[in-house]
């Protein structure tokens, strides 16, 4: 407790050639902030060399997927009393200094803010294909949210207030981003999205391919689904 | 008594046996032991007396009396089955929970060591 900075928490899976680089990265650009990396079961060196590059390592006895991890450093966050989090990829695809704009927007009062590819257009934009499935997850988001969002699977965020609580303690299963921003709205939380650029991958590969990506949009649009009637019967 | 109810009263009755036994060595809960045995007590009474399919298809408007019997017992195997799976995802959301905790309880205690010694010995 009495813990004042921000708390990033670097995502990692299987990420022994990224994650050393990416924790060196972190704490020289952004060092106003404590560090937490949740290893989610990785059975490489993950772990070990998060450790040698100087950060704290909560690790999941086994794979627990990304939106336990995100929970996890939630959880963390809250029993040491940081005020903000900050929740990056291990691979060093996000920008320390995108993370720096949204923990900002946290501390002018979003409770949810997201980091947006497509608000401004630039950097890393991955596939067209994974675009045209952003785009349509995007307009089914933004109708049940009521206000518009652009990059619904974007996984870097940075939670404060209310949101740290609400989303230590429940979390959608598989892929969060998508329903959690429903959820959040649901919630009357202060969500904004603000503009960011992503890199590439440092090393390793996306976990998506194209079979998994079209399972994936089936499942979020079946979640985001449940979620309106969710919604209707409550009303 | 025919030699098929014979058949099916046995079978009944190991089915029993088989319960009580799991039921003694606290392998099962309680509301699933009795529930176990109501359904061997089902089975029995439908082995000694047989006209009650009959009787039961005739009330249920089904005019092949077995087809009674297969849907009342895939009914009731459907619904355990559903059951269970709910059972099953509530254990694994409490397995994660434990899981998250431990992995919080262990971040102060720098269990490099312990970690790299388990992956050798495994």
């Amino acid at each position: 407790m009495g813990e004042t900075r921000p708390l990033a928490v670097l995502l990692a899976y299987e990420e022994e050639a990224a994650i050393g680089r990416t924790v060196e990265e972190l704490r020289r650009e952004l060092p106003e902030a404590a560090l937490l990396v949740v290893d989610d079961g990785s059975s490489d060196r993950t772990a070990a060399a998060a450790r040698a590059a100087g950060a704290r390592v909560a690790r999941h006895p086994f794979n627990l997927g990304v939106a336990a991890a995100e929970a996890t450093g939630l959880r963390y966050a809250l029993r040491h009393g940081h005020p903000a989090v900050v929740r990056m990829d291990g691979d060093g695809q996000h920008d320390p200094k995108s993370a720096r704009e949204l923990l900002g927007a946290v501390e002018r009062g979003a409770e949810l803010a997201v980091g947006s590819r497509f608000l401004e257009r630039e950097g890393f934009q991955s596939s067209a294909a994974r675009r045209a499935g952003n785009a349509l997850l995007a307009r089914i988001v933004s109708s049940l949210c009521g206000q518009s969002v652009t990059d619904p699977t974007s996984g870097l965020r940075a939670f404060g207030g209310r949101a740290i609580p609400f989303f230590a303690e429940r979390f959608p299963h598989d892929y969060p981003e998508p329903e959690s921003l429903v959820w959040a709205h649901r919630a009357g939380l202060c969500v904004e999205e603000i503009p960011v650029q992503m890199r590439p991958r440092l090393a390793g590969r996306s976990s998506l391919t194209p079979w998994k990506s079209g399972y994936y949009m089936v499942k979020v649009t079946l979640a985001l689904g449940l979620e309106l009637a969710r919604g209707r019967s409550r009303a | 008594m025919t030699r098929s109810s014979l058949l099916v009263l046995a079978f009944a009755l190991a089915f029993a046996v088989a319960i009580l036994a799991s039921a003694r060595r606290h392998r099962t809960e309680e509301r699933h032991t009795l529930a176990w045995l109501l359904v061997c007590a089902a089975i029995a009474a439908l082995a000694i007396w047989r006209p009650a399919i009959d009787l039961l298809a005739r009330a249920m408007g089904i005019y092949y009396a077995p087809s009674a019997l297969f849907f009342l017992s895939l009914a009731a195997v459907l619904w355990i089955v559903f059951r269970l799976s709910l059972d099953v995802a509530r254990q694994k959301e409490q397995l994660r929970t434990l899981a998250q905790e431990v992995a919080i309880l262990t971040v102060e205690r720098e269990p490099a060591a312990t970690f790299e010694h388990e992956r050798e010995s495994a």
